[in-house]
């Protein structure tokens, strides 16, 4: 075989990416072919179902290995040595990465789409369903992909991939003018960002001649090894200032922001909830892979955090998407609007928690110090705000399935209704606010914490960041209650709405059980993510260099220790704060 | 190579182009406008991309043709944005009966 030629093995890494895209086929043609003459809602069934299983059969193919594991883990011997070799992070010659980060990511990815179309099949809001559920299963291939891309190529095809089908399923909702109306404001305002977008990654290839990130970051890194900044090069300050202008508007970040309320309003919840949770986890994920990975080096001056670099940036962009956020929540009567500007608001939460991994990784003395539990804490964080946020769709899907529009009043009374649900309901929204001890709240503990232990010379700034989203978490608390208070305290309407059809009982439940269970035991995740994160931080064959292969997810790690301290600090009870200096007494792995 | 264009031409070719785009895409209210505004930015990025895969540096290890294909990808992306912008368009067209991104306000707060 000749060396320029791809590798067929490689096929085999992006398999479950393959599955998803042959069942939206699959579900397509069926849906002209077999189910032609079939009423609307009895088409939208079976067809939910059949997606369904498509998304399980995936979801259990990802997580063999994970079991297999398991199993060796707990003394009983499996085939596990195997399992490495499925561990590929140089793809299609460098252009996706097959690693431990995009392992976690799919089956987020694919848990996520299971709950969006159990969430879809609770109400009959379309009659194509075929086209439906063929581009929900396209956008999580492209928020896969995305997810995967190690190129600036791949990264930009993807997300295109992502938001287009994203756009279409806005548009889905037959019987409401708000739908098609959000779907082409998102489509405007997302086509006109990636257009920025892709003018600002064309900057970036002509600076370095690459698309390849760890190829851009050695291209940009002068000898000396020091970060630069963008401190008298105004090509590079575009190009920058584009793409966190094209991030921004996928993230829904202020300035960038205005299409959020009206997409998330207009999409049938459902959808609402796909472009909530999977969009903005990929999107989020392949924001921090370019600018710490890729565009590491204009992060920031040497010595000083918010010189001209994007950590400065990326600094006001969070405050101003925190504050935003939860203020333009507070006066929302529509519970589907609220969870909307409170997405905004965790947004700027999640920034927070980049700009720690920024600074956490490229140490100032030369040769870069990795600290993946900061960029950890920021995808454990993404995973619990992706569940429990589409929990929370569901509740608007309940609403939207009774009613015309989805105000909070019309939750009156249902603490009294469905009592098992409202208790569900009041634990999501906890967690959204941040309380203890559920993973809502270690998920921003975690964050802060390393956004406060991070590098020397910013902690200033950083500190105020961390007191700012503290106080707006405590903003946030204000709205988030409203719902509680309506359900608990508020006597039922004349005509309440029905009880909860299974679709919607289900990613409640699930999303609850998320929240407590990680909240109780944050270890296992967290330390997965904090794997996971490590080859979003650095070029492969250095991160292989450094760690040791670990035998959790067969891939490697930063030892054993930071993940030990972690579990022996959650098992002593109740006090995270000790538990995170634990963790962050583990010592940093050694530079190469 | 001496006699060609320079590559600045090109990028200021790009750069004016790009802006064109952003001013139509701000001021322009008609939606089919606005989809041709956009498509005039991403066509400047196609300039930028095949400019600098000509004149640019080539790192080691650098396939050939980096740039182009790029470019050509950015191509067949731009026509799938236009096929999913001129549905949009469409869907909201008949229930507004007009085409201006300023009268699709149902929503706001």
């Amino acid at each position: 075989m000749p060396a320029n030629f791809i590798n067929l093995n490689d096929f085999y890494a992006i398999a479950p990416e393959i599955l998803f895209t042959i069942w939206g086929l699959l579900v397509l043609t069926i849906d002209f072919s077999l189910l032609s003459h079939k009423s609307s809602e009895e088409r939208g069934r079976i067809l939910g179902w059949l997606s369904l299983t498509g998304t399980l059969i995936t979801l259990l193919y990802m997580l063999g290995p994970t079991f297999k594991v398991a199993l060796s883990f707990y003394g009983i011997e499996t085939s596990a040595a195997e399992i490495p070799s499925q561990l590929d992070p140089y793809l299609f010659h460098g252009a996706i990465a097959g690693d431990a980060l995009t392992r976690c990511m799919n089956i987020v990815i694919a848990l996520l789409l299971a709950m969006v179309i159990v969430i879809s099949m609770s109400w009959s809001f379309t009659e194509h369903w075929g086209e439906y559920f063929a581009l929900l299963f396209w956008a999580g291939v492209g928020m896969m992909l995305l997810i995967a891309s190690d190129e600036l190529l791949t990264l930009f095809l993807t997300l295109e991939m992502m938001t287009l089908c994203l756009y279409l399923c806005t548009a889905f909702e037959k019987g409401r003018r708000r739908s098609a109306e959000g779907g082409l404001k998102y489509f405007v305002y997302g086509s006109v960002s990636s257009a920025l977008f892709l003018f600002g990654l064309s900057l970036v290839y002509g600076q370095t001649g690459t698309t390849r990130l760890d190829a851009i970051e050695s291209a940009l890194l002068p000898t000396s090894g020091r970060v630069i900044g963008l401190q008298g090069n105004v090509s590079a300050a575009t190009a920058v200032l584009l793409i966190l202008v094209g991030f921004g508007f996928k993230v829904a970040a202020v300035p960038f922001h205005q299409w959020a309320p009206d997409a998330y309003e207009g999409a049938p919840s459902a959808v609402t909830a796909w472009i909530a949770s999977g969009s903005k986890i990929a999107s989020f994920i392949a924001m921090m892979k370019v600018l710490i990975h890729g565009l590491g080096p204009w992060a920031r001056q040497p010595d000083s955090l918010l010189s001209p670099g994007w950590i400065g940036l990326v600094a006001v962009i969070a405050a101003a998407t925190m504050t935003y956020g939860n203020f333009a929540a507070l006066a929302q009567r529509s519970l589907k609007r609220m969870l909307a500007y409170s997405s905004i608001a965790h947004a700027g939460y999640i920034l927070v928690g980049v700009l720690a991994a920024a600074v956490a990784v490229k140490g100032t003395s030369g040769k870069p110090l990795w600290n993946p539990q900061a960029a950890g804490a920021v995808l454990y964080y993404l995973v619990i705000y992706g569940v429990s946020t589409v929990g929370a769709f569901a509740v608007v899907a309940w609403l939207s399935r009774d009613k015309d529009r989805e105000d909070i009043d019309d939750l009156n009374g249902l603490g009294f209704r469905s009592p098992g649900l409202a208790v569900c309901i009041v634990v999501l929204m906890l967690s959204l606010i941040g309380v203890p001890p559920l993973a809502g709240f270690f998920g921003k503990l975690y964050m802060f914490m390393e956004a406060l232990n991070a590098g020397e010379h910013g902690r200033l700034a950083l500190l105020w960041l961390v007191a700012l989203a503290l106080l707006n978490s405590v903003v946030s608390a204000f709205y988030y209650v409203r719902v509680l208070k309506a359900m608990f305290l508020r006597q039922p309407d004349k005509e309440p709405i029905g009880p909860a059809p299974s679709g919607v009982a289900w990613p409640i439940v699930l999303s609850t059980l998320t929240v407590v269970v990680f909240g109780v035991f944050p270890a296992p995740l967290l330390e997965a993510m904090g794997q996971a994160a490590i080859p979003m931080l650095s070029s492969s064959e250095t991160v292989a260099t450094i760690h040791p292969p670990s035998p959790i997810l067969g891939v490697a790690s930063s030892g054993g220790r930071i993940g030990k301290g972690v579990q022996a600090g959650v098992n002593s009870e109740g006090k995270p704060v000790l538990i995170k200096e634990q963790v962050l007494t583990a010592p940093a792995p050694q530079p190469r | 190579m001496n006699d060609d264009i320079p590559l600045t031409w090109f990028l200021y070719f790009a750069a004016a182009t790009f802006s064109i785009g952003l001013f139509g895409v701000l001021v322009r209210r008609n939606a089919i406008a606005v989809l041709m505004a956009i498509e005039l930015m991403l066509n400047a990025a196609v300039v930028n991309l095949v400019a600098f895969w000509r004149y640019g540096p080539q790192p080691e290890g650098e396939g050939p043709l980096t740039g182009v294909m790029f470019a050509i990808f950015v191509i067949t992306i731009a026509a799938a944005e236009v096929a999913v912008g001129i549905g949009l368009i469409l869907l909201c067209y008949r229930r507004w009966h007009a085409a201006d991104v300023d009268r699709y306000d149902t929503m706001a707060g």
